[in-house]
């Protein structure tokens, strides 16, 4: 009981959680995450899979997921830009903005970093490399700051924006990739030159085997998530955009200026976001296509809430969701069991956290102690 | 809790007997269409579903659900299961030779992509179907009644645009034969230009670029661009076929689509349900060679499909000239081209 | 009808709510019942209603005993409750809120509004409520919004009508208004019960008192026998100073001075007229007068949260006329906002978090970019011992302080920096008794510190005890200022003022 509950009290110490809040961090998510799958079972069982299929679809799950060293490798490079994007629209929720926006952030900083990229392949790896993701950056804060400025001068709603912006931002990307100097040569169709081979992050693992397509953008995801963490819990700034998320009253009494935390936090989260556009474009597609952001920027917003808005939260959010994506794969090939069951688990799971209620209800004996009293 | 029960009884059991049989495996991965386009994926799968029909083998496919997961899949069968592997499309071009090219023991074949120069262990198919474009062209111009036809792509990449030239081309033919002005919407032959709806999965787009050419005066409509046509043939069922016919591509619709039957003319055929079988044939009997295979009309690779609804309604003497077309084409007296 | 409790106890986990309470409410009486914040007497309510099932004990109706499953069932046995946060729907009028629930149909479901209108005509004329029973509700100022919710109560024949402090949000002449309601219900034999922790409320209107403290029943009696110092004592275990002990101060200079302040709304509509008067050093300016006569706009406007007003204010000598609220923090204008659940403090932040929240960016809290958590916590536990907050740790959330805690806390964070003008604007509503003594005494203290102090407050009470100087708003205007040192002015002229009669009572001053 005693080194249970000291467990307890370190593990939330290190994820810097208050009172309670144990249960909904950790304890949550995890029965979330069964009832899923739990339920996902039932919906193969009602079209009419067999019982043995889908103990060997789930089987395939983890074994694409976490079974070998590909599948580690395939998790992590799915995971990167998902907890990239994921940090940037926890912290709008920690600013209290429901930023919808990170797949619009994610196209303009994935082209605006590729078209830097194989104008200036001259440049030395390293500094293209860096220079590229800076880009990448800048364009995803621009653009999402578009929306930020719109919210703080004209209290349009953050949502609607960030929506017509992600709308926008489809038909600036059909433009751009048509346009002959950005436009790949000899070919009629949109799709970009390709990224130049210095400009490329170096991958990891490939000289264990050539397949293994983990990149250095896992330094600098992990690099971000230390920076978020920072960020929310020791900053200044980080102070006044929680306080702004929490209370806007409280914050604009308190002298802060809710204006400049909500363009800042949206710039910050679209930075984020056009950072993993540009390290998705560098690390892994080395060249922009219509559709290039694959919705990351959609789940990215699942994985937030998953990892409830905390650094800690979304960076083990993104592997298991990076885990879903690699496993649902080798569920097709083992068990012949359709993509789209992943999706709908990935969405149960979703659901699930997002009204923990339906949790505490069907399994109340998890959150049975320390009920609140008055 | 029962469920619970079984699905570990089932886990364990599958642990216990993973290892399947050892048998020759065929797999696909399918470009953002899916397996069940009605169209492309669906008919090179129809090439591996033959397969193991004849031969026995195993069979299994993986679905892009975007261009991202062209390589992730890939790399997900790079495990040696696969004793073949079939990319089917166009824009998996690249992932696939990249493939090939860090893993020189594993046997491709994709779809729709030449390499120049060839990837020895990369066999590509591609497809004259601007010879059996021409055919639905020819038909097309002879059956309308408004004297305009429509077509629309997916993407302006050669897969796609070949079935438009070959339609503009059979049109011109037909109006050069008869000295009647049918024309074309949707494609300039000279410019390369046209209509594309820039995806390959949505049937609203196919609906509104159909709703669009019909508009215009169109009476028959090409889309070629996989599932999005579906979305036209809706559109024409709604309108009735005597006012908007649908010729379809790749697949004979009239039997993946069986719904919507009545609206298609005609269907342009793409045979890659046999070039994927003969491919796989070959690597069972150890004649896989890497480099190119085309289909034509001559080796029946293209052709179009039976009339079906409409054997009655295209008359006799266009039946006729048309077969004249294709033993031109074949024999090279009649150039599919400006 | 009458009720008795018989040996009530209810507990939440190891918390008893109520403990052994008897309890017994008759018809033509009203039961005055009164204990702090937390005392228990919303739970013994919520049992009387039917929201909470009692653990041990028995309610007997008319010596009847009877067990409620559900809300329905305490309605259909007479009894009603009018909640201090009212249950209505803003955007419906007073005939449709009244029938909510309980609809009279003709045939099938067509609603029949005009029975509805001619009963809640009844009711009004029998009470003497006068009620517009077409009005929309939001139209509606909140006196008449209560008797809505009584007329709601008397519409299901409620036979026992429990008023949970319902004198909160009323003005002093809606107080007024709503005791003669009371006495009506009364003579027609309606059973009362009057849940509040103002002590002469209970000594004007009640019949009998019982005193609730931690969950038990401390006193009982006839509360006009009772004194005032007596009703405390039960209620707070202690005795309790009414009085504020003031010495006279030494005035100073004027520290904070208003020039010709006007301020329009978007609508162009004037909230604030020609405001000028000034603060001095050593003095607490009060200011009287009914909710929504631009106090708020006022406080705002001088803390900087409003910047498109006319006129020139002076913190000192320091023009802060286009200062924004930060830099009027810095220039030594401390707040005490009005709400603090929604201004003043962060519910989900931790105790520290709320103590450093307007002034985190200072050197002694922060490095360069990031915020010294030790040395914020170490400030936050010096001000928490300092100012009397009573909490096991600067680690909890503010949401875990009692209402009292709570403004403690802001009350320490604004005079902990030793500003030079407190703007202290409600700074003891929803806050027990011990906790009003300590703030009344605070404010007090940095007066005599030689501070200046504006109140703001809807408590005329609070307003006399305290204020040196009193002003009176009425309408946006300063309409009466009274001396408040040696010649007490009488409530009932203030009270004029606040009404906005304004002869007279400069010839008074």
């Amino acid at each position: 009981m005693n080194t249970k509950s000291n467990f307890r009290k370190t593990t939330a110490d290190l994820l810097m959680l208050r009172q309670g809040a144990y249960r909904d961090a950790i304890v949550l998510p995890i029965i979330a995450i069964a009832t899923a799958l739990l339920i996902g079972a039932l919906i193969m069982t009602a079209t009419g899979v067999d019982i043995y299929t889908i103990g060997r679809s789930f089987a395939a799950l983890g074994h694409g997921a976490f079974g070998s060293i590909n599948a580690i490798s395939e998790t992590f490079t799915a995971a990167i830009p998902l907890i990239l994007a994921g940090l940037g629209i926890g912290l709008g929720f920690r600013a209290g903005l429901f930023n919808i926006g990170a797949e619009g952030q994610i196209i303009i900083g994935g082209l605006l970093a590729v078209i830097f990229s194989f104008t200036f392949s001259d440049l030395p790896t390293i500094v293209l490399v860096t220079f590229t993701l800076i880009v990448g950056s800048l364009a995803g804060a621009a653009y999402a700051g578009i929306a930020g400025v719109l919210r703080a001068v004209t209290g349009a709603h953050e949502v609607i924006l960030t929506i017509m912006l992600n709308l926008i931002s489809y038909r600036i990307l059909d433009y751009a990739l048509r346009q002959p100097f950005i436009q790949k040569d000899g070919r009629s169709d949109p799709i970009s030159k390709s990224v130049p081979g210095n400009g490329q992050l170096p991958k990891l693992l490939d000289w264990i085997d050539p397949n293994l397509r983990l990149h250095v953008g896992i330094f600098i995801m992990v690099g971000a998530v230390i920076l978020l963490w920072w960020l929310i819990k020791k900053s200044k700034m980080g102070f006044a955009i929680r306080t702004n998320g929490e209370n806007s009253h409280a914050a604009l009494y308190a002298g802060m200026n809710p204006k400049m935390v909500i363009i800042g936090s949206m710039a910050l989260a679209g930075g984020l976001a056009g950072l993993a556009g540009a390290v998705q474009i560098s690390g892994v597609l080395e060249r922009a296509s219509p559709g290039f952001s694959a919705g990351i920027g959609f789940d990215a917003i699942a994985v937030a809430l998953l990892g409830r808005s905390h650094p800690i939260g979304i960076l083990f959010a993104g592997i298991l969701f990076g885990g879903l994506e690699a496993g649902g794969r080798q569920m097709q090939i083992d068990a012949g069991v359709s993509i789209d069951l992943i999706s709908i688990i990935q969405a149960l799971v979703v659901v699930f956290i997002a009204a923990p209620l339906i949790i505490r209800t069907i399994t109340p004996w998890a959150f049975s102690k320390n009920k609140r009293t008055s | 809790m029962e469920i619970v029960k079984q699905t570990s009884l089932a886990i364990g059991f599958t642990l216990l007997c993973t290892a399947s049989a050892n048998a020759f495996t065929a797999c696909q991965v399918t470009d953002v269409g899916g397996i069940d386009d009605a169209s492309f994926n669906q008919t090179a799968w129809h090439g591996v579903e033959n397969a193991i029909a004849n031969r026995g083998i195993d069979g299994r496919f993986l679905e892009s659900q975007s261009e991202t997961d062209y390589a992730a899949n890939l790399n997900a069968l790079m495990d040696g299961s696969c004793d073949i592997i079939v990319t089917v499309g166009f824009l998996m071009g690249e992932a696939t030779a990249n493939a090939a090219t860090a893993n020189p023991n594993q046997k491709f074949s994709i779809v729709d992509f030449a390499y120049d120069p060839t990837i020895p262990n990369v066999l590509g198919q591609i497809f004259a179907t601007d010879e059996a474009a021409f055919l639905a062209g020819y038909l097309a111009a002879g059956m309308t009644e408004t004297g305009t036809i429509g077509t629309f792509g997916g993407l302006n990449i050669p897969p796609v645009t070949a079935f438009m030239n070959g339609l503009v081309y059979g049109v011109d033919y037909y109006n050069e034969q008869h000295g009647t002005s049918v024309s074309v919407l949707g494609w300039n032959t000279s410019s390369q230009e046209g209509l594309f709806t820039n995806n390959f999965d949505s049937l609203d787009d196919g609906r509104a670029f159909a709703q669009n050419l019909y508009d215009e005066g169109a009476d028959i409509v090409m889309p070629v661009a996989g599932p999005v046509g579906l979305g036209s043939a809706a559109l024409a069922a709604e309108l009735g076929s005597d006012s908007l016919k649908i010729i379809g591509v790749d697949a004979d619709l009239v039997a993946t689509d069986p719904e919507r039957a009545d609206v298609y003319l005609t269907s342009v055929l793409k045979r890659m349900d046999s070039t994927v079988e003969a491919v796989i044939n070959a690597a069972m009997d150890g004649s896989f060679e890497g480099g190119l295979t085309v289909g034509t009309l001559a080796n029946n690779g293209v052709g179009i499909a039976p009339y079906h609804n409409f054997e009655s309604a295209v008359p006799p003497e266009l039946k006729a000239e048309i077969d004249a077309v294709r033993a031109g084409i074949i024999d090279g007296s009649i150039s599919v081209g400006p | 009808m009458d009720i008795e409790l018989k040996g009530i106890t209810k507990r939440f986990g190891s918390v008893i709510a109520n403990d052994q309470i008897n309890l017994q409410i008759k018809a033509g009486e009203v039961l005055g019942l009164l204990g702090e914040n937390g005392a228990g007497k919303s739970t013994l309510m919520n049992i009387l209603s039917g929201l909470y099932a009692p653990d041990e004990g028995k309610l007997l109706i008319d010596g009847i005993e009877v067990n409620f499953r559900g809300p329905g069932d305490s309605i259909s046995a007479g009894i009603g409750m009018v909640h201090q946060h009212f249950m209505l729907v803003p955007i419906f009028s007073v005939a449709e809120n009244v029938i909510l629930g309980v609809e009279p149909v003709k045939t099938a479901d067509y609603l029949d509004l005009s029975k509805a209108r001619t009963l809640v005509n009844k009711i009004s004329s029998e009470y003497g409520l006068s009620v517009p029973p077409d009005a929309i509700i939001e139209d509606l100022p909140v006196g008449i919004q209560q008797k809505v919710e009584i007329i709601k109560v008397l519409f299901r024949e409620a036979n026992v009508i429990i008023f949970d402090e319902p004198t909160a949000v009323l003005t002093p002449s809606e107080v007024e208004d709503f005791f003669s309601i009371v006495r009506a219900l009364k003579a027609s034999g309606k059973a009362i019960v009057f849940i509040t922790h103002k002590l002469h409320e209970i000594k004007e209107i009640a019949d009998r008192v019982t005193v609730l403290r931690h969950g038990r029943i401390t006193g009982e009696g006839n509360p006009k026998r009772l004194t005032k110092e007596k009703l405390a004592e039960m209620m707070v275990g202690r005795q309790v100073a009414f009085t504020v002990n003031k010495i006279k101060s030494k005035i100073g200079q004027p520290v904070l001075k208003l020039k010709n302040i006007e301020l329009h709304t978007k609508d162009n509509e004037r909230v604030l007229k020609n405001i000028n008067f000034s603060i001095k050093a050593g003095e607490i300016v009060g200011i009287a007068g009914i909710q929504g006569n631009g106090q708020t706009e006022l406080i705002e406007v001088i803390t900087g949260l409003r910047k498109n007003y006319t006129g020139e204010m002076f913190l000192g000598e320091l023009d802060i006329t286009r200062a924004n609220a930060r830099q009027r923090h810095v220039a030594g204008m401390a707040h005490i906002p009005e709400d603090r659940h929604k201004f003043g403090m962060v519910e989900n932040f931790s105790i520290t978090e709320n103590i450093i929240i307007n002034n985190y960016y200072e050197k002694r809290l922060s490095d360069f970019i990031t915020i010294n958590w030790i040395k914020a916590r170490s400030a936050a536990a010096l001000l928490c011992e300092e100012f009397d907050v009573r909490t096991p740790s600067v680690d909890l959330n503010g949401k875990s302080l009692s209402g009292g805690n709570q403004q403690k806390m802001v009350v320490a964070r604004e005079l902990g920096r030793k500003p030079k003008i407190v703007i202290a604007a409600q700074p003891t509503r929803g806050v027990d008794v011990g906790s009003i003594e300590y703030i009344h005494s605070r404010l007090v203290q940095s007066r005599d510190d030689g501070n200046g102090v504006l109140l703001i407050s809807s408590e005329l009470d609070e307003i006399i005890s305290l204020s040196d100087r009193i002003l009176v708003m009425y309408d946006g205007s300063i309409v009466a200022e009274f001396d408040n040192t040696d010649a007490k002015p009488k409530r009932n002229q203030i009270g004029l003022a606040m009404a906005g009669s304004t002869e007279e009572i400069y010839n008074e001053h």
